[in-house]
């Protein structure tokens, strides 16, 4: 049995957000939702000052508050580490969201379907429907319809649903089949690793004891599954600049 | 009868099992979430792998298509490929919602309505736009065929066919160079003779000046974005320093080891204060200088070379003369035993100093406090950074690269769009000399250029430039205005409005816009809005409407996006030599056709496909399938499938399976290997440095300006056509006091130029126009992050002012003499426009004191800010 | 004679089926609110909870738990008080308070109902939600905690309290001819009034009295721990949260309890019965869970103006400054007036009703903002990563869903106190009743 965990490396991150968009390209999330959150910061005064990146993804941690809080189990973490949500079971009571320190959580306000960029793009158009069989988004990924592992859940998020809570999921569909999650897989800098940290001889396994790691917010217990290298936690001090279109 | 009872039965039924249902659905199978699943063929799922490149960007990068039943579902990095190995940028992820964009021009599209005003459309058939094009463009072409104006942005891939299509026309040919980088490339090819403009070995590289190089955000030279961070890291990993040479700490995002945040326009006068310094504390690369550039040709008290001409009839040339001390005699360049690099000597009753005497005493001028005044950075910051690269430079060593001895100077800048100033072009050929004087050019670790050394054609052009008397063609084609001029759309702009003014009596007719939208991305709009409508006929070739196809295009033929043939394209990236091609990963969306398609049915409506000289055969010329390829060219008596010319292209460059071999995912990539030394240094090319000697000294420069002078020429235009270049302050800074900040504009990660704010998924990343303010500077106006604010600009020749309103975003990484502005925003086509604010091209100016001497647009304006504004 | 006085039977006591103009004039005021409350629902339903104020915390700069969750606490709170005050006087025999303690356990049930459908309302999947909690519980949840204890085994207890406790008057009632005899019967389930009957009662209710004080105290304190427990939640996490919230559960049921005191001892007309006394002690209970409360506020108050950690330094000024100011400053106003008016009364002995009622309407209007200001806050100024500051306001559909609910609450009672004496049956009463059996 593997353990997933993450390595995001603070002194390659460019910021250019390629994470958050592949994140949302393979798992078809809606409008405003970010699995994968890049956050730009600044912080001094001119000319002293400095910037830093720090890309947020779900933390699968190992004492994880959201799973404790859910009341029906929809919320649960994986032998290998991967903390899911039942988008079957999930009954949209939003606790798991207020459990989590780190802000991880998206709820479903709308069908997604018409929180689809749908402001800008007619997915009803009879021309492309033709071409896409009236799929929304028209790249829709059928790997997020199946269920994945022992416990055969519909877990991958294709079971975006109106009323029900969904975050990063490790990409589970990709990684079920043995490849990288999509953050991972497109970043320009190999500043997100992924892998197996049960075994000892893997590249991510080595580079975490090579290297100095952090976790974020350790002070609150929860142990996560996503380690930080370079840089350092950040203050409240930190000014957030670009911020994206982050409300629907 | 029995029909209704059938039916109510069959009704009363289903109400029941209904019921059940509904009771099983929740007490007892998951509660099913998602209404429609994915659609998928009845033989079911077909999943395959298409390579491809990215469509976005200006690089290219390699991607796979991953598509189930035929429908692309994402694209991913290609890993073959060495431009960006396996990994994509926002931009590249986000294309997929652009590939099926609704709102895409569908079919050929006729103007209903008068122009210059939002345009009114009906659909048309490919053969009627196409009639209609032709009979257009032949009606011109027979009286003057320069009158067609061609007309392209910033390309993707390689523009063969386009190139193709203004052989077979003859029409006349405008690119998007002046807005980008043209000034840099001309500097370049001026003064050590590369189409290109600045980056370090990132190798070897240990110092590197990022000097305006948007690092997390933007391309550096000639790339897009992925290749050079890419490398950038890796230097890092071995410890390279970066000092960061920007108005703006953004582009440099935490990489900055040391931030040089400059006043805008001024970086001439930074770079000669940094030759001057690399001059006091004699860290000089005497050998080079002496063997490779120009600096010990003996200057006349003119300020021209002292020549002689060697050879005879058709072999001669003029020579500069350099001083011998062997002999002490002045010798023809090249034939001197020890020649003087420095000195200033008699020879009967005439003083003769060497160019980098010359150079020398032209800099003493230029100390750090001096250049402390102008750009607005400690003098001895500026010292210390001349010591850094000096000292870095190890000025003498030499390094083995894959058996190759090599000079070794690892310390180089990397520099490209910041030379859109007025003042670029002298600036840039000042910055160049900041590695020349310690060697650094070509070597290990040191000044890169281009890729290889191939020495660009103008080189030689600019050896002597010949200034003509009126009339001028409407590009103003060796005018006394612009000696150096590659076509600037801003400036046949200004000349539309008023020829007389620039002494230019025929005027282009028809205008074919492909990949283009000057009121998107050039500047300024003004110009285009008045001038674009005295074109007697506009055809766009664009996968959307564009702004300027809105208002004044008469026919519209909807290009495909992705899903068309195009290349080749290199993916070298720098260190690793290799080809591809892009390949459609679907059929053409809509009734929408790939470029090479349109140009081959447009030139077949207007007959110029086949036969000599026809469309065909210039195809042919483009691709170098002539003489010992010539097996591999195309018929010229057919049309051909396009896929069948880029069949015998790889054919051509010996690869057997043709076009296959890209179509092939487990191939995609033609990778002929690493990038030899001998190709990349230029201290080791044959001959060294591809044969050009460096321009220290910009001799014909100084000639030009006569010439100028000669022909009455406005100062404005000849003032910075000087032998070396020379500080003066920006026509800009006259500007009355009020308008206290400069207006930079830049690029933001997310966006490609005015052709990405409209698709969903990256306005969504950013969502809009803003102007980067510093808060103090901000609240001292009263105005708080996300307050509305106008932004005024004023034109220091005419006095005219703009004005343009946008959001305040507090930004402590910025001058606080300076704003910021993402270039990408202010369309209006697209619903995703909506709200989405201007773009600075609104109110950037273009023409004198806005334009460097080159004829290439300034990003550079003195604005006032204020509070408020509708909008 | 006998014939007429059965065809028209005497009225039953306490106006119990008599539909009077103002009763049905407030039954449809009622039931329109209530329907208006239904109908916002109802587009709550179909555009999905995009219809609500309440967005996700973090990137999207809001409160996930708004107006719903506040009333699921609000109203667990009220239901606390009613059923101690019942049980209270069955088990120190409080004798002269018996008259309220009929209503007391109406409101209990009623309070809880509306707390449960609260529950309900926020869920994004409401079916499921009903389904799958109980399908797939997870006692570990606080949160199922609350729900399963607080109300189903909760509402359960105080139903049978309710039941038991108003049997004999049912059967009394039963033994009378009256469009409501069914239900009086059905209630009575052939409870014949013997001694040793009586006697069983007594018994059962008092050891179901005493059960449910326990009860009560871990049901409050889960609840408090729903939010206690959140390390996530600065500003939720700390242990004061239990006893605090069974406090201000105390103040705001008391003050309902004074106010339905005051209604009904208008409606039917019996001053001795709900007299002076019984406010009296209302008032002194309420003014002693009060300063218990303003105590534990004074210390929140304290830890917030020296809160030190950045986060909660943020939140404390939101609260006490910025975004939040109005209503904890609106709170505070709204208990401590009451505090004072109370204490002036205590002091000299002189209880006045309209100041009592006004009292009780204020603390709950305090109540419900108190309620608000744990849940909402923490959410959109107490992110321990450096999100922006969010903010969130109910929409229009929450607050018609709120008020639905209320009257849906009051329409309950109304209909109640119709089909059943609100107070237990006095002697006469009985007499009366009997005589005309
Ligand atoms: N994401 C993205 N990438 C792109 C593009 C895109 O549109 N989007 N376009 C591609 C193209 S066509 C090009 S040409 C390249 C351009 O690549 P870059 O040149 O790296 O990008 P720009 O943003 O144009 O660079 C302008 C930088 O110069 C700074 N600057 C402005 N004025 C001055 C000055 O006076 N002095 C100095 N020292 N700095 C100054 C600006 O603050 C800004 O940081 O990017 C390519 N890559
Ligand atoms: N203020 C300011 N302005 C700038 C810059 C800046 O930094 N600041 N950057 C400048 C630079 S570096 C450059 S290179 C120029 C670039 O300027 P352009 O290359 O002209 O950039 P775009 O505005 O993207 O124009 C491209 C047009 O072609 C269309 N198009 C896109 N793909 C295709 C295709 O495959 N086929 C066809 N037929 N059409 C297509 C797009 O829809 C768009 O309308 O912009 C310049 N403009
Ligand atoms: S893709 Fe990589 S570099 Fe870009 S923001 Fe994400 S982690 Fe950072
Ligand atoms: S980060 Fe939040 S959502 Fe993810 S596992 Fe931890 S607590 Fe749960
Ligand atoms: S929202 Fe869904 S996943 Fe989260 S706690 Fe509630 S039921 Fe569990
Ligand atoms: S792992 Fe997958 S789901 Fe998680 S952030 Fe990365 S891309 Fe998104
Ligand atoms: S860097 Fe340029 S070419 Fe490469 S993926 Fe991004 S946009 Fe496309
Ligand atoms: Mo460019």
């Amino acid at each position: 049995m593997a353990k997933y965990a993450m390595v995001v490396d603070l002194e390659r991150c460019q910021g250019c957000r390629a994470c958050m968009e592949a994140c949302k390209i393979e798992n078809n999330t809606s409008e405003a939702m970010f699995w994968m959150y890049v956050f730009r910061f600044e912080e001094g005064v001119y000319p002293d000052t400095r910037m830093s990146f720090l890309p947020r993804p779900c933390q699968h941690c190992d004492n994880a508050p959201c799973v404790k809080v859910c009341p029906t189990g929809a919320r649960f973490k994986r032998d290998d580490g991967i903390v899911l949500t039942d988008s079957d079971r999930c009954i949209g009571c939003r606790y798991c969201e207020l459990a989590c320190p780190y802000g991880v959580n998206y709820f479903n306000w709308q069908k997604p379907n018409d929180a689809y960029y749908s402001d800008a793009i007619d997915w009803s158009d009879p021309d492309i429907q033709e071409v896409t069989l009236g799929a929304i988004p028209p790249y829709k990924n059928p790997a997020l319809d199946e269920r994945w592992g022992s416990e055969q859940r519909r877990t991958a998020g294709g079971g975006h649903a109106k009323g029900v809570m969904e975050k990063c999921t490790f990409c589970v569909q990709r990684v079920e089949q043995g490849l990288q999650p999509a953050c991972v897989e497109t970043c320009p800098v190999t500043a997100l690793r992924f892998g197996d940290v049960e075994d000892p001889d893997t590249p991510i396994s080595r580079f975490i004891r090579e290297r100095e790691t952090w976790h974020l917010l350790e002070e609150t217990g929860t142990e996560p599954s996503v380690f930080y290298v370079g840089g350092k936690p950040p203050s409240q001090q930190y000014r957030e600049v670009e911020r994206p279109k982050a409300r629907v | 009868m029995v029909e209704v009872t059938r039916r109510t039965f069959v009704k009363a039924g289903s109400a029941v099992v209904g019921g059940t249902l509904v009771a099983r659905e929740f007490l007892f199978s998951p509660l099913a979430s998602q209404g429609a699943e994915t659609p998928l063929s009845l033989q079911g799922p077909v999943e395959d792998l298409v390579p491809t490149t990215c469509w976005i960007g200006k690089q290219d990068c390699g991607m796979l298509a991953h598509r189930v039943d035929g429908r692309v579902i994402k694209f991913e990095g290609n890993p073959a490929n060495p431009r960006n190995n396996g990994t994509l940028c926002p931009k590249g992820q986000a294309q997929i919602i652009a590939l099926y964009d609704p709102n895409r021009v569908k079919w050929p599209l006729v103007r209903t309505n008068a122009k210059g005003q939002t345009g009114e459309w009906r659909r048309a058939s490919w053969d009627e736009a196409l009639e209609m094009t032709a009979a257009a463009i032949n009606e011109v072409r027979e009286r003057n065929p320069k009158l067609v104006l061609w007309q392209k942005g910033r390309s993707k891939a390689k523009g063969f066919y386009d190139d193709a299509f203004t052989k077979a026309i003859g029409s006349s040919k405008l690119g998007h160079g002046a807005y980008c980088s043209d000034t840099g490339y001309r500097a370049l090819e001026y003064t050590i003779g590369t189409h290109a403009v600045l980056h370090p070995d990132f190798r070897y590289t240990n110092y590197m000046l990022s000097w305006g190089w948007n690092i997390t955000n933007a391309g550096g030279n000639k790339f897009c974005w992925i290749t050079w961070p890419q490398h950038m890291i890796r230097a890092r990993d071995r410890g390279m320093k970066i000092a960061h040479i920007d108005p703006r700490l953004r582009s440099a995002g935490p990489f900055a080891d040391e931030w040089l945040p400059i006043k805008p326009g001024t970086d001439l006068a930074l770079a000669l204060a940094l030759c001057h310094e690399l001059i006091a504390q004699d860290y000089l690369d005497r050998p080079y200088l002496t063997t490779y550039t120009n600096a010990p040709s003996l200057v006349k008290d003119d300020g021209l070379f002292a020549q002689v001409t060697v050879g005879e009839g058709d072999e001669a040339a003029e020579v500069s003369l350099v001083w011998d001390e062997a002999t002490g005699a002045p010798v023809p360049f090249g034939e001197a035993e020890s020649p003087a690099l420095e000195g200033t000597y008699e020879l009967d009753g005439q003083q003769f100093s060497t160019a980098f005497e010359v150079f020398k005493d032209h800099v003493s001028q230029y100390t750090p406090e001096w250049a402390a005044d102008i750009t607005g950075l400690p003098a001895e910051q500026i010292r210390r950074i001349a010591t850094d690269f000096g000292e870095n430079a190890q000025i003498g060593s030499t390094l083995v690269v894959d058996g190759v001895e090599v000079p070794y100077r690892p310390v180089g800048i990397m520099a490209y769009h910041m030379a859109q100033q007025e003042l670029g072009f002298q600036a840039m050929r000042a910055m160049v000399m900041v590695p020349m004087l310690v060697g650094a050019i070509g070597a290990a670790g040191g000044q890169l250029s281009d890729f290889s050394w191939k020495i660009d054609k103008r080189y030689a052009q600019f050896e002597k430039f010949e200034v003509q008397d009126p009339p001028y063609d409407f590009m103003l084609n060796n005018s006394r205005y612009f000696p150096i001029n590659t076509g600037f759309p801003g400036m046949v702009a200004r000349v539309m409005n008023d020829p007389a003014r620039y002494d230019v009596e025929e005027l282009p007719e028809v205008a074919i816009l492909h990949m283009v939208n000057p009121l998107g991305s050039f500047a300024s709009q003004r110009e285009f809005l008045d001038s674009y409508g005295k074109f007697k006929f506009i055809a766009a070739i664009s996968p959307w409407l564009s702004e300027t196809a809105d208002y004044f295009a008469d026919v519209v033929l909807p290009s495909a996006t992705i899903e068309k043939y195009e290349g080749p394209i290199s993916a070298t990236n720098q260190y690793i030599e290799a080809t591809t091609l892009r390949i459609p990963p679907m059929d053409p969306l809509f009734e929408s056709k790939g470029e090479i398609d349109i140009y081959m049915d447009l030139c077949e409506k207007m007959g110029t496909l086949y036969g000599e000289g026809g469309y065909l055969d210039q195809v042919n010329k483009a691709l170098g399938l002539v003489d010992d390829l010539a097996a591999f060219a195309v018929p010229t008596d057919r049309k051909p499938a396009v896929r069948d010319i880029f069949d015998t292209w790889a054919r051509g460059q010996g690869i057997d399976e043709g076009v296959a071999f890209f179509e092939d995912p487990n191939h995609s990539v033609f990778v002929k290997g690493p990038m030899s030394p001998t190709k990349m240094y230029g201290y080791v090319t044959d001959p060294p440095f591809g044969g050009a000697l460096h321009r220290l000294y910009g001799d014909s420069l100084l000639d030009a300006q006569r010439q100028m002078q000669a022909k009455g020429a406005d100062p404005l235009y000849w003032q910075d056509y000087t032998a070396l270049p020379t500080w003066r302050s920006p026509t800009m800074d006259a500007s009355p006091g009020e308008y206290e900040f400069y207006m930079v504009s830049y690029k933001l990660v997310e966006h490609k130029q005015a052709r990405t704010s409209f698709v969903p998924l990256l306005a969504e990343l950013a969502p809009g126009a803003r102007i980067d303010i510093n808060p103090t500077a901000a609240r001292r106006l009263g105005i708080e992050d996300g307050d509305t604010v106008t932004i005024e600009s004023h034109n220091a020749v005419t006095g005219e002012t703009r004005s343009m309103t946008t959001v305040a975003a507090h930004c402590e990484g910025i001058r606080p003499d300076t704003i910021g502005v993402p270039a990408h925003f202010g369309l209006w086509t697209h619903p995703q426009n909506e709200g989405q604010g201007p773009t600075p091209n609104e109110i950037y100016f273009t023409g004198e004191g806005y334009m460097a001497m080159t004829a290439d647009q300034s990003f550079h304006v003195k604005v006032r800010v204020s509070k408020g504004g509708e909008g | 004679m006998a014939t007429t006085t059965i065809n028209t039977p005497q009225p039953l006591p306490q106006g119990v089926g008599r539909l009077g103009p103002a009763w049905i004039a407030f039954v449809v005021g009622a039931l329109i609110v209530t329907g208006w409350g239904l109908f916002a629902y109802v587009r709550e339903l179909s555009d999905g909870m995009i219809a609500t104020g309440m967005r996700n915390v973090g990137t999207m700069g809001g409160a996930s738990w708004g107006l719903y969750i506040t009333m699921v606490v609000y109203f667990i709170g009220v239901s606390f008080a009613g059923i101690t005050v019942a049980a209270l006087i069955r088990v120190l025999r409080l004798d002269h308070l018996r008259p309220i303690a009929r209503f007391a356990e109406l409101l209990t049930v009623v309070a809880l109902i509306l707390g449960g459908l609260s529950i309900i309302i926020d869920l994004g999947q409401p079916v499921r939600g009903v389904i799958n909690l109980f399908r797939y519980a997870r006692p570990q949840s606080p949160f199922f905690g609350t729900f399963s204890l607080v109300i189903a085994g909760y509402l359960f207890a105080s139903l049978v309290y309710l039941y038991l406790g108003a049997r004999r008057d049912a059967a009394i009632l039963a033994k009378r001819p009256s469009r409501l005899q069914w239900f009086h019967r059905l209630w009575a389930a052939g409870y014949t009034d013997t001694d040793e009957e009586r006697a069983r009662h007594r018994r059962a209710t008092f050891w179901l009295a005493l059960s449910i004080i326990p009860l009560l105290i871990i049901a409050h304190s889960t609840l408090g721990f729903v939010f206690g427990l959140q390390v996530g939640r600065p500003g939720w996490y700390g242990t004061l949260q239990a006893p605090a919230f069974v406090a201000l559960a105390g103040v705001s049921g008391i003050g309902h309890l004074i106010v339905l005191a005051a209604i009904v001892g208008r409606v039917i007309h019996d001053r001795e019965r709900i007299g002076m006394d019984i406010f009296a002690w209302l008032g002194r209970l309420l003014m002693i869970l009060l300063f218990a409360y303003l105590y534990f506020m004074t210390v929140e108050l304290l830890t917030l103006i020296y809160a030190t950690p950045e986060v909660e330094k943020q939140l404390s000024d939101a609260l006490l400054l910025g975004q939040y100011a109005s209503v904890y400053w609106g709170s505070v106003a709204l208990l401590a007036i009451p505090a004072a008016l109370l204490a002036w009364q205590a002091l000299n002995r002189r209880w006045r009703v309209s100041w009592l009622v006004a009292s009780g309407l204020a603390v709950n209007l305090a109540a419900i903002g108190k309620r608000y200001l744990i849940v909402v806050p923490s959410q959109t100024h107490g992110t321990l990563l450096p999100y922006e500051t969010g903010s969130y306001s109910p929409s229009w559909v929450e607050y018609s869903v709120v008020l639905g609910i209320f009257a849906l609450g009051s329409l309950m009672v109304g209909l109640f106190f119709k089909a059943f004496p609100a107070l237990p049956l006095s002697e006469e009463e009985e007499r009366e009743v009997l005589a005309n059996a």
